[in-house]
């Protein structure tokens, strides 16, 4: 097997002979996936991917290219003559000097897994012969990147990831769906993810089937809801979204009061539970975990050392070659027992779970998403009714939203699925009726 | 095979010999795809090139049946030992789960022997990346704010040649060369304190001389006007039952996602369940809408995004017709689902790069023109709403009820567009959408956009569009 770091350094070398500035992140990646559909294997992948990235500056004109290792010499000669035709751009920060340091987080068992294709194992991980209406997904995989950077970066993240989700049916509009996401083939992962989804599903089987009427509602929200929702809270800190016009954080300052006081979000990239586990960004800075908005207050923007540069402040770490990214996220947990989630909402709605969130604004926050799954009525603390997902929709403003987060669970599930793309350990999550949501009917 | 577009390195034969490979493994089925995109990329914040270079992604893929159960896998090299190792990989795979797999099939099918390209004017590969700059540099400072002030726009360029050599074990052989350019953007705008986004999407297959074709200029100009229009003069959106005008983007839109999505087989068999969804075409058949509407998606609409002559399991392209004078018609089928259900696959079958399986895809989804001009839509309508473009929409899983939130909208009164309203809701069911469909204009128009689905996610060009069309006495706000 090739050595990413060896990778990069060999290419690191011809570029810097040429161009002012350079940095090369090679990835290997070894991955194998089964995807199951009602109750049966519908198609199991694998897949051996050399990545390649090149990023060079000259008198100021960014070039950035990806490709695979096998082609990168096409990017390499092309970077020539490309460079010079660009502009200077006005994002342009010299690399920095590097701060962050290497890291390995591997299971020797989920690698020993990757290594003997244990396709069987994820099959049973998903419940496929539990005779049951199970739909979903289970992938393991391992991450060898390295980066070299014309700053003296040299730097290796070797990560080995376990993820995926289940959903399970009990009649046609009924489901529950769950997901997981870790470092470590933690089966127990898995298993709760399938209680989870088949508990959603037969609860609502258990209950009468009553349609919602339209209006404000105080909501809980569960980790599969509240993740993908303030997954956009943090997109929005971003300072490349504020940069682009697309963040409803545009315009906030350090100390602001954005959010409840019961809300903290922190980008984790050091939290090693979670897949995108990193010490080092793609300029070599060291990453660190930062409460963007603590106890409600908005902290800091997201950056890397040209998005610092352009809206002032320093990198946080989140680089990004152009632009910053997110790698882990945290929601910090609350007071409340999972037990007493339906005690603490009094009487509202339960949403399970939710995709399609899109934006009429991005500037001002305001969306809707579309429940899908079972959601439940609740009434003097617990749940009375069941509506299936799809007959509701939930529309605000996430500026709003925030600031009506009224309590949190301690308990919290690392989620990661189709609709939730950066790993995040999230609790459950009630939202008053001070969340200006309403629930819709479809 | 006519072309010749391989790599360096690569030997068409050793695709052969990996599906040969395959059988002889035990496969009932074999393809090899050697999968090739490349092309460049450049974006401009605020009339500033902020970044820009080449990008190029390839591999072969490779898709096996092994006592039903399907196996594939990728690699990002294509020498023989790759391949063969990839092969080995699949068969493994799909032999390790058949005890729980679904039993897959192919259909059978007349599969093609055949290669094509699309013809290009201005040839993006050979196009200078200074030509590129300059062009949408250009197109970006000609853009010129009314009353309102442009904050930000960002404008991100990029083309994307892909070329495709297929084999298949049992006799189909393709090798195809599309390229495609596309420009996405967002432009965010404010006046008097309040604030306002538009996004959209330009593109086609095709060379460099589409963004003129295809008006890019134009269109950024008329998204600005309209972000002019909803900030300084748009006022509280209505709420009630009234007559709707919707323009073609929306349409195209909401044929996408209401008619196109919920029409793929896979969907239908639940192949989906847990990510994209399923599709009220599990139980609902016959008359979903009025006579006057017809929905077809084709592949072979020259110079679209979704283009392709062949699909990636060989089967031949065709136009498939979805609704049919209000009727649900066909479902978009690749091989596997055509065998399950008995028919023969329509080709909609496609894979976004090498890492990603062959699954059902829409091309371009559009409605059949009708015979009546905008102004006659109009001049129905007595009490009514313009939506003439989005930018909030979502759809429920069973794509039973869509929402489509208007940016630029207009009151109609007394069969004339009036003053302009801002951020108008259309919260519809699938069937209510279509059967209150009464008149059809004849101004087709096609928008381009990027269709997600499958796991892991692969990203597909498509356009989707239609005419103008008039809805009777829906629930609006």
């Amino acid at each position: 097997m090739r050595d990413p770091l060896g990778e990069a350094e060999r290419l690191l070398e011809r570029l810097s002979k040429k161009f002012d500035e350079a940095a090369v992140k090679v990835s290997i990646v070894d991955s194998v996936m089964v995807k199951a559909s009602r109750g049966s294997v519908s198609v199991v992948q694998s897949w051996r991917d050399e990545d390649a990235d090149v990023y060079i500056a000259k008198g100021g004109r960014i070039y950035v290219a990806s490709t695979q290792l096998p082609s990168v010499e096409r990017v390499i000669k092309a970077a020539e003559t490309i460079v010079e035709r660009l502009q200077p751009s006005k994002l342009y920060a010299p690399l920095p000097e590097p701060s962050g340091e290497s890291c390995m987080k591997v299971d020797p068992q989920l690698e020993k897994s990757v290594e003997e294709r244990d396709y069987a194992k994820l099959a049973a991980l998903l419940g496929v012969d539990s005779g049951l209406d199970v739909s979903g997904m289970t992938m393991i995989y391992i991450v060898r990147e390295a980066l070299a950077t014309s700053k003296g970066a040299r730097l290796s993240r070797t990560v080995s990831g376990f993820e995926g989700y289940v959903r399970v049916f009990k009649e046609r509009e009924v489901s529950g769906q769950w997901s997981w996401a870790s470092t470590s083939l933690d089966e127990g992962l898995a298993k709760t993810a399938f209680e989870k989804a088949e508990g959603i599903a037969g609860e609502c089987v258990s209950l009468p089937r009553e349609p919602l009427g339209e209006g404000s509602y105080r909501l809980l929200f569960s980790p599969m809801t509240a993740s993908q929702l303030l997954e956009y809270v943090a997109s929005s800190a971003l300072a490349g979204s504020v940069i682009t016009g697309s963040s409803f954080l545009a315009g906030s300052k350090p100390g602001d009061a954005v959010a409840s006081e019961a809300l903290t979000i922190v980008s984790t990239p050091r939290d090693q539970d979670l897949p995108g586990y990193a010490t080092f960004d793609d300029e070599g800075v060291a990453a660190r975990d930062i409460a963007f908005i603590d106890g409600g207050v908005f902290k800091t923007l997201l950056h890397n050392t040209k998005t610092a540069k352009v809206l002032g402040g320093e990198s946080t770490g989140n680089g990004g070659w152009i632009f910053p990214r997110l790698f882990n996220l945290e929601v910090k947990p609350g007071d409340l027992s999972e037990d007493e989630v339906f005690e603490a909402l009094g009487s509202g709605v339960y949403i399970t779970n939710n995709w399609y969130t899109r934006f009429q604004n991005f500037l001002e926050g305001t969306f809707s998403t579309v429940p899908r799954d079972a959601a439940f009525t609740v009434k003097g603390g617990r749940p009375v009714a069941c509506v299936p997902g799809f007959k509701i929709r939930v529309e605000g403003s996430l500026k709003t939203m925030i600031k009506g987060v009224e309590a949190l669970t301690r308990e919290r599930y690392r989620i990661k699925w189709w609709e939730v793309e950066t790993p995040t350990k999230s609790p459950y999550m009630i939202v008053s009726e001070n969340g200006g949501l309403r629930v819709r009917r479809a | 095979m006519a072309l010749s577009w391989y790599p360096e390195g690569f030997d068409p034969l050793d695709l052969r010999q990996a599906v040969e490979k395959a059988l002889e493994l035990g496969a009932s089925y074999a393809e090899a795809r050697l999968h090739i995109k490349f092309g460049e990329g450049l974006s401009l914040l605020n009339d500033n090139v902020i970044g820009g270079g080449p990008r190029f992604s390839g591999g072969v893929a490779v898709r096996v049946i092994v006592d039903g159960s399907l196996g594939f896998a990728s690699t990002s090299s294509w020498d023989k030992g790759s391949v063969l190792d990839a092969v080995e990989r699949a068969v493994k795979s799909a032999r390790s789960l058949a005890r729980l797999s679904g039993k897959v099939t192919m259909s059978e099918e007349r599969l093609g022997r055949a290669s094509y390209e699309v013809k290009v004017r201005v040839k993006p590969w050979d196009t200078s990346f200074e030509d590129k700059v300059n062009f949408l540099l250009e197109v970006s400072k000609s853009l010129e704010p009314g009353k309102a002030s442009l904050d930000s726009k960002l404008i991100a360029y990029r083309d994307d040649t892909e070329y495709k050599y297929l084999v298949t074990s049992d006799g189909g052989e393709v090798e195809s060369l599309v390229p495609r350019v596309e420009v996405f953007y967002n432009m965010a705008a404010s006046y008097e304190g309040s604030r306002a986004n538009k996004w959209g999407e330009v593109g086609g297959s095709g060379g460099f001389e589409l963004l003129d074709e295809l008006g890019l200029k134009g269109r950024l100009e008329e998204d600005l006007q309209s972000l002019e229009v909803a900030l300084t003069r748009g006022e509280k959106p209505p709420k009630g039952v009234m007559d709707v005008v919707i323009s073609p983007e929306i349409v195209g839109l909401a044929l996408h996602e209401s008619i196109g999505h919920p029409s793929e087989a896979d969907r239908v068999l639940g192949r989906e369940a847990a990510q994209a969804g399923r599709s009220y075409r599990e139980y609902i058949g016959g008359r979903i809408g009025s006579e006057v509407v017809t929905v077809i998606d084709d592949p072979t609409v020259p110079g679209s995004s979704g283009f392709y002559l062949y699909d990636d399991e060989a089967v031949p392209a065709r136009p498939r017709i979805l609704i049919d004078k209000g009727l649900l018609a066909e479902l978009l089928h690749n091989r596997e689902t055509a065998a399950v259900m008995g028919v023969r696959s329509n080709a909609a079958a496609r894979a976004s790069s090498f890492r990603g399986e062959p699954i059902v895809r829409m091309a371009t989804t559009y409605m059949a023109p009708g015979d009546y001009t905008f102004d006659e839509l109009v001049e129905g309508i007595q009490e009514g709403v313009y939506l003439k473009n989005y930018m909030e929409w979502n759809i429920d899983e069973w794509r039973l009820t869509a929402r489509y939130v208007g940016l630029e909208a207009y009151l109609i009164k007394g069969g004339k567009v009036e003053r302009p309203v801002r951020n108008v809701v259309l919260q519809i069911p699938t069937q209510d959408f279509y059967s209150r469909i009464d008149a059809v204009a004849k101004d087709l128009r096609f928008y381009p956009g990027l269709c997600g689905k499958g796991e892991p996610m692969q990203p597909l060009p498509v356009w989707m569009g239609g005419p103008h069309v008039r809805l009777r006495g829906v629930r609006v706000g």
